[in-house]
Parts: C-alpha cells; sequence; structure tokens
C-alpha cells in the first residue's frame, strides 16, 4: 500500500462550545487537506475560529463532530473520541507547538530549555541534534544563557528549537510573532520557511499579520467558523 | 555538552524560581523536624537515664512509711520532703524474708541552710549504715578519702556535685545550720552522675542523735535474691503495719505518669508544628503550580503525560522536605544538650543522665518521617497539576 501523501485530513469539522444556555458555533463544517511538506497560513479576524480549529488539528481538543486523519489514520470521528492520554501520545509523536508566548523555563539555561521535551519522552528512532538545531536557528552562541538574558526574537527561536527536538512531522505556529516587533516577526516567518522548505517539515500556522502569513505556501482565511477564502 | 536532562533535575530547578519561599519553606520543615527528632530523643533518652537512676540505686525495693506513692518514689531518687519515718525494728522483720539479700536503713534529715546560693536552699543529710550501705553502692567511687569506720563518728561522705558547690576537700569541718554542730570531711564521692552527687552522706547513727530521731528511719532498701519472686515478696512485705513498699518497676512507672502528661502536651506542640509545616508545603507547592498553570500545559503539549507531572510536581515535594529534614536533623544533633536544658524545665522530675538521645538510628527515622510527610503533602498539588490540560493553559493565555 503507497504511504498517505496527506499529513493531515479533516471532513466536516464541527466545534460547538456551551456558554451557559447558549451555544458557540466556533468551528462551522471545516473540510480541508494539508498534504505532507506543505506550509499552509491561517488568516481571519479574531473569533473567526482559526485557534481552534488549529488546537483540533494539533489534537490539543476534539471536534463536536466530524472527522480527522493524521498520516491517514483516523484519530476523531463520530465512532472514535480519543481520551487525554491518546492526545497526548499522538501529541508526542506527531506535533510541535510554539505558542504567542514563550513559556520557556527561567530557571533552565537556553539548551536545557531545548532538552526540556527529553524529560518527557524521546522517540526511540534518532531525535533531532539540539546543537544543530540551535545552530541552525542562529542561536548557538547562547546555549549557556538564561531566557531572561535573551531578547524576545531569540526566546522565540528557543521555543521553535525545543519544539523540533524531538523532530515532529507537523509544526504548528499559533501567533508566533503576535510578540515581536516587525523584525523579528519577519525573521521568524523566513525561519518557519526554511524549515518548510529544507527540512521538508509541515508547517501550520496561524497569524493575525498577513505579511507574515505570505510566507506560507497556502493561505487559509476564516469568517464566522468557516472557510471563506482558501489561495 | 549533556544531551539529556531528566524530571528530577527540571523539579530541582523549578525550586530555584522563588528563592525566599523555598527556603522558608525549608526552614518550617526543618524546624518542625528537629522538634521530632528531639521528642524522639527525648522519649527513648528519659527512659534509659531513669532506668540508669534505678540501677544505680543498688536495691530493687524500698520499704518507706505509709504514704503518697508520689513521694516515696521521688525520696527513692532525690530524697523528697515532707518526711514520714518507721521504727528500726522493722528491719528485723524484714529480714526474716529469705527473699531479701541486703538490707540497709536510710535516716533523711532535711535542713534549711541560709547561705546556700543567693536566697539559701535545702542540705540533704543522709544517713546511712557503714557496714551494709557501702557493700550496696558498690559502684561509688571515691575521689578522695573513704567512708567513715565508727557508726557513731561526727563524720561525712560529700557527694562530687555537693563538694564542688560547698568547695569542700577531706580534713574540712562542716556546719550543720539550726543544730550548729560541726562535722568533718572523710571523703569526696567521683561522680557517679546519680543523685548522690548531691547528697551528704553521715553514720545513721549520728543522724539519728543530731535530729532526735533515735530508733527511726525513713526508709529501708532491699537488695533481693537472684531467683526471688518479686511480688510475692512485696505482698509480705505489705503484712507489716504501716509501710509502703514501692519497687523498681513500680518507681519507674510512678515517674512515667508523671512526666505523661508533660510528653502529651510536647508531642502535640510537635503534632501542631508538623500540620503547620505540611500546610506550608501544601501552600508553596500549590502556588508554584498555579503560577506555571501555562507552563504546566505546555510540558504536556510537549508530551508530558499526567504521571510525568504529577512526578515533577511530588519531587519538588520531597527536594524541600529533604533538604528541610536534613537540615532539622542537623540542627537537633548541634543543640541537643539546649533542649535538653529547656526540656529539663517543662517536666516535674528530670534524671540525671542525659534527657535527649538522638543517634543516626533516629536521624533515619524522622527523616523518613518527614519524607512520607512531605509525600503526603505533595499529592493534592501534584495531582492538580496533573490534570492541567494544555488546552485550557493555552485559552488562558491572554489571561
Amino acid at each position: 500500500m503507497a504511504p498517505d501523501t496527506n499529513a493531515l485530513e479533516a471532513l466536516h469539522l464541527t466545534k460547538i462550545y456551551k456558554r451557559g444556555a447558549e451555544e458557540i458555533l466556533a468551528v462551522d463544517d471545516v473540510s480541508l487537506t494539508v498534504r505532507k511538506g506543505e506550509f499552509v497560513s491561517f488568516i481571519g479576524p479574531s473569533g473567526s475560529g482559526k485557534t481552534t480549529l488549529i488546537n483540533i488539528l494539533g489534537c490539543l481538543d476534539n471536534a463536536t463532530s466530524g472527522q480527522l486523519k493524521i498520516s491517514g489514520k483516523t484519530v476523531f470521528s463520530e465512532s472514535t473520541c480519543l481520551s487525554e492520554t491518546e492526545l497526548t501520545k499522538i501529541r508526542r509523536r506527531v506535533f510541535g507547538y510554539i505558542f504567542q508566548k514563550f513559556y520557556l523555563v527561567p530557571t533552565l539555561t537556553v539548551y536545557e530549555n531545548v532538552l526540556l521535551p527529553f524529560a518527557f519522552f524521546q522517540k526511540a528512532e534518532a531525535s533531532a541534534d539540539p546543537m544543530e538545531i540551535l545552530r541552525f536557528l542562529g542561536i548557538d552562541k547562547r546555549t549557556s544563557h538564561r531566557p531572561s538574558e535573551l531578547s524576545g526574537g531569540e526566546m522565540q527561536r528557543v521555543a521553535i528549537a525545543r519544539a523540533l527536538v524531538n523532530k515532529p512531522e507537523i509544526l504548528l505556529a499559533d501567533e508566533p510573532t503576535g510578540n515581536l516587533d516587525s523584525k523579528r516577526s519577519g525573521e521568524i516567518g523566513g525561519i518557519l520557511k526554511r524549515l518548510n522548505e529544507k527540512e521538508g517539515l509541515t508547517v501550520l500556522l496561524v497569524t493575525h499579520n498577513p505579511a507574515l502569513a505570505k510566507v506560507a505556501g497556502r493561505t487559509i482565511t476564516l469568517r464566522d467558523g468557516k472557510i471563506a477564502q482558501a489561495a | 555538552m549533556a544531551k539529556k536532562i531528566n524530571i528530577y533535575q527540571v523539579a530541582y530547578k523549578n525550586l530555584l524560581r522563588k528563592k525566599t519561599r523555598t527556603a522558608l519553606t525549608i526552614l518550617g520543615i526543618g524546624l518542625s523536624a528537629w522538634v521530632l527528632i528531639s521528642l524522639l530523643g527525648f522519649n527513648r533518652g528519659y527512659e534509659s537515664a531513669l532506668n540508669k537512676d534505678i540501677d544505680n540505686m543498688g536495691f530493687q525495693v524500698l520499704v518507706t512509711a505509709k504514704g503518697c506513692p508520689y513521694e516515696a518514689a521521688t525520696l527513692m531518687l532525690k530524697g523528697g520532703t515532707g518526711l514520714r519515718y518507721m521504727k528500726e525494728s522493722i528491719l528485723a522483720d524484714i529480714l526474716k524474708h529469705k527473699e531479701v539479700e541486703r538490707l540497709t536503713p536510710q535516716l533523711m534529715a532535711a535542713v534549711f541552710d541560709p547561705n546556700k546560693g543567693e536566697n539559701g536552699g535545702i542540705n540533704a543529710y543522709l544517713g546511712v549504715e557503714p557496714t551494709t550501705f557501702p557493700a550496696m553502692k558498690s559502684y561509688l567511687k571515691f575521689k578522695q578519702g573513704g567512708w567513715f569506720t565508727d557508726p557513731t563518728a561526727l563524720e561525712a561522705v560529700v557527694g562530687y556535685e555537693a563538694a564542688e558547690l560547698e568547695q569542700r576537700e577531706v580534713g574540712d569541718k562542716m556546719l550543720i545550720p539550726e543544730k550548729n554542730i560541726e562535722f568533718k570531711v572523710v571523703g569526696i564521692l567521683a561522680r557517679s552522675g546519680t543523685a548522690d552527687d548531691g547528697t551528704i552522706f553521715m553514720p545513721l547513727k549520728t543522724v539519728q542523735k543530731i535530729f532526735d530521731k533515735e530508733g527511726l528511719i525513713t526508709a529501708a532498701g532491699i537488695k533481693v535474691n537472684k531467683d526471688a519472686n518479686m511480688t510475692e515478696l512485696e505482698n509480705k512485705l505489705y503484712d507489716l503495719p504501716d509501710v509502703q513498699v514501692v519497687s523498681m518497676a513500680q518507681v519507674k512507672s510512678t515517674i512515667m505518669s508523671l512526666v505523661s502528661t508533660a510528653k502529651v502536651m510536647v508531642f502535640s506542640i510537635a503534632l501542631i508544628a508538623i500540620l503547620i509545616a505540611m500546610l506550608g508545603v501544601i501552600n508553596t507547592i500549590l502556588m508554584s503550580v498555579l503560577e506555571r498553570y501555562q507552563e504546566i500545559g505546555i510540558i504536556k503539549s510537549m508530551g508530558a503525560m499526567p504521571w510525568d507531572v504529577f512526578r515533577m510536581i511530588w519531587t519538588e515535594t520531597v527536594i524541600l522536605c529533604l533538604l528541610g529534614g536534613v537540615i532539622g536533623i542537623g540542627i537537633a544533633f548541634a543543640l541537643s544538650k539546649i533542649t535538653d536544658i529547656l526540656i529539663r524545665r517543662l517536666l516535674p522530675y528530670t534524671p540525671t543522665g542525659s534527657l535527649i538521645s538522638i543517634d543516626s538510628r533516629l536521624g533515619f527515622i524522622t527523616l523518613g518521617v518527614v519524607l512520607g510527610i512531605g509525600l503526603l503533602s505533595g499529592i493534592y498539588p501534584a495531582w492538580r497539576a496533573a490534570r492541567v490540560r494544555p488546552l485550557e493553559s493555552i485559552r488562558s493565555e491572554g489571561d
């Protein structure tokens, strides 16, 4: 059987939140496919459902209905709803995450922060060389520094290195430049693009920033929980 | 450069974030550990010191005039006040019993000495028989001189501490206040670590004469035959008129019952100290968990299982308790003498030996208890941390 070329496949995904008696439709019947090695950005106004969608795609949350396949394997459907432990097992093998805030451990050095995922999980197959990643990201001279001694851009690079150390198949970046100025945003965008082009990493990027969204090969615009435009 | 980091290293470094809070928590645990090991040491030391005092008495049974049992126990060990007297003729009746190996009569007399200390004090004179008493107290050694040989001589053997206090040497003359009678010091005892160190011994007949108690004694010490049935002997002695029989075991239980109230009090204080330390640990770790709520969520998104997070937080608790326990035990070893003095002030009667008996075994037991308490205290914060869902922490990102 030929290997599945799709990293992610979502069919009619819907997410409804309940706030008291009120029901909020955060993701409304979204279907999309992301191929392996593709760089897709999600853009849209606040409340358009892009973060909720990426959380479902990244196995941080379950959808209310629909179907989600990762590398051809169904992880969510009408009949399959994974427990938190099962979601963790998928997350640790498939995904690397970057968020707006960096959440580096202040008492650990840059190098130790990058190694942190190994304290909890290390793939049996060869994981990435932390120093090689740090060199790739241009922060190999800062390995013994504490996060408080770094700039915002450098901290986000450390967070990217931490997300890459277990060699994820898909990198999820949710507003990774939200705390950075335009110059640093451009640098992070460049890094994500290089990771996609040189390393063949599948990247899903959520951003408010249209300029940053352009680094992706494909941009999906969301509005009111629906895909408004795909380009 | 190391290519690994483990949960224990992460937990240790987490504690360095708020150094003052960590230090204060460790100090709290340390103080509790100090109290705990000191009390455990006291529990053991007091009983062993009491046993030593009783063993050093040289006799297993004391017969006194009928009165308060507590008074009799105190008399047996320290001398006591409110003396009651028995006729000396009772000795012959006691000796009739086959269980009695040896017998020594004693007459205690106490006089107020206005020149003793700053505000005056009581001088205790113990009249003993030169023929029977030294044989029964064979462990007593002399620093200078020896026992009086004449049963009616105006001579005295002075205990080590009494001689130090009065600055006396063999050949010195001493005066009995109120009676204005002079006697000569013929012996100074070496330190025995018993109540004998503070006693002035004189011949029984001399004390009877000086204090107008001829034919009377306050007590008779009995050394029992090896195979004798103690209970049987006690029952037989109780047949004698108006006497009280105090056995070694009774003295021990009487004294232990006297100190039991004080022990309950100090153990309650220790329990409260431990509970406060426990709450301190829970508070510190819980605060730390809540402050790192989002970070813990991110760690879980990296692939940490609930048990990994639980272990990390639990390890933090264990490190706090381990450090606190070691510090507290170290303090207890270093300050055991001061603790001894403080406890002596609390108790109605204290034996002469060391009250606090701490050794490495007790240290390990205390460390085990402190670690056990730490593990217990860490369960709730660790459970809270293990339950954090990555999504919740990410949602609260903007908070």
